[in-house]
């Protein structure tokens, strides 16, 4: 902002950019939550996909595959009800839900909250299960290290470009319901292509919690990103 | 996306910025969006219409959005180039990019009083 005034503004005043982005509340929380993570060596995963895609089933899967070797808890975003959290507490991951009583996003202040109800210590893994929606939660940093987002085989094969700004802000994506592949027109090529023209050198494969395809390349990827965030903590202490 | 609770935050940080006096002069607010904001100016419009029916103070002001292209910039030819139909590609040599140089502001750019 231009000198916090003495004098009244009068005329046209220009206005600093860092002061006057709309956002900029919810990218400091999300720049204090990424500094918290980074000190207790927490790898911290934001998941986006539509509504259906299949978040909460691979986190099922997820969980049962990789909670004997890292600790893991799950935040999990909704307009209502506590499903999700308790299908994740069924196959033994704890979770916590983020009722978001209509809001069609998770912003950093609700990551904030939820990490506050629950015990971080000794966690490897934090899961952030966003909200079903391909627009919004795109908008909002998290602070988390690593965007996953879920590409249902159902969806169609033509929705990347229909919601660039996920695409192009995601590090990961993930075509769901593999299994479905054989009975529906939907290129595994072309989805890809249409990834990479908003994201040339994003990692695209498929996964089916069902038949288990792609799901030990996914928990294999997990796998070294967790080491990898514990290492550069300890290696900084 | 939630325009209703952008033009809150637009008139929440000129609160901050400007004391209640001042803003009682406020004739004008130029905003940048980009396009790959995911917010419709169109839709903004209308919400900052039904805040000012809510909120009096500025009944008097008017909303003025500068929509800004998608833009990204190619570290082989150092050059940046306008993103066309959502393909990361340098205009020049069509090698992929996604450095990203505009079109995710939410901005205030300028604000207009009266003299």
């Amino acid at each position: 902002m231009v000198d916090k005034s003495t004098k009244a503004a009068r005329g046209t005043v220009l206005c600093d950019n860092a002061n006057m982005n709309l956002l900029k509340a919810n990218d400091f929380v999300a720049e204090s939550i990424r500094k918290k993570m980074a000190e207790m060596g927490i790898l911290l995963l934001n998941i986006t996909s539509s509504a259906g895609s299949g978040k909460t089933t691979l986190l099922q899967e997820t969980g049962k595959r990789l909670k004997e070797e890292f600790k893991i808890k799950i935040l999990v975003g909704d307009l209502e009800t506590e499903r999700d959290a308790e299908r994740l507490r069924e196959v033994g991951v704890e979770a916590l839900q983020i009722v978001t009583g209509g809001i069609c996003h998770l912003e950093g202040q609700m990551i904030v909250q939820a990490m506050d109800a629950i015990d971080l210590d000794g966690v490897d893994i934090l899961i952030i299960e966003n909200v079903g929606n391909l627009v919004c939660p795109a908008s909002f940093d998290l602070g988390e290290d690593y965007r996953v987002t879920l590409l249902a085989s159902t969806e169609g094969d033509d929705k990347p470009k229909k919601y660039p700004r996920m695409f192009f802000t995601s590090d990961l994506v993930l075509i769901s319901k593999s299994d479905l592949l054989p009975h529906l027109p939907f290129s595994v090529e072309a989805a890809i292509q249409d990834v990479r023209d908003v994201n040339p050198e994003i990692e695209v494969f498929p996964v089916s919690s069902l038949t288990g395809e792609g799901i030990d390349k996914w928990c294999n990827w997990l796998r070294e990103k967790a080491i990898a965030k514990r290492k550069s903590t300890t290696a900084s202490v | 996306m939630h325009e209703v609770s952008l033009v809150r935050s637009i008139l929440n940080t000129l609160e901050e910025q400007f004391s209640p006096e001042e803003l009682q002069q406020l004739k004008q607010i130029d905003l940048q969006i980009g396009i790959f904001a995911n917010v419709e100016p169109l839709l903004m419009q209308n919400a900052f219409e039904a805040v000012k029916e809510t909120d009096g103070r500025y009944r008097q002001v008017v909303l003025h959005i500068e929509s800004l292209p998608i833009k990204i910039y190619c570290e082989d030819c150092g050059v940046s180039s306008l993103v066309e139909n959502y393909v990361f590609v340098c205009s020049r040599c069509k090698k992929p990019s996604n450095q990203l140089i505009q079109g995710t502001e939410l901005l205030i750019k300028r604000v207009h009083f009266d003299d």
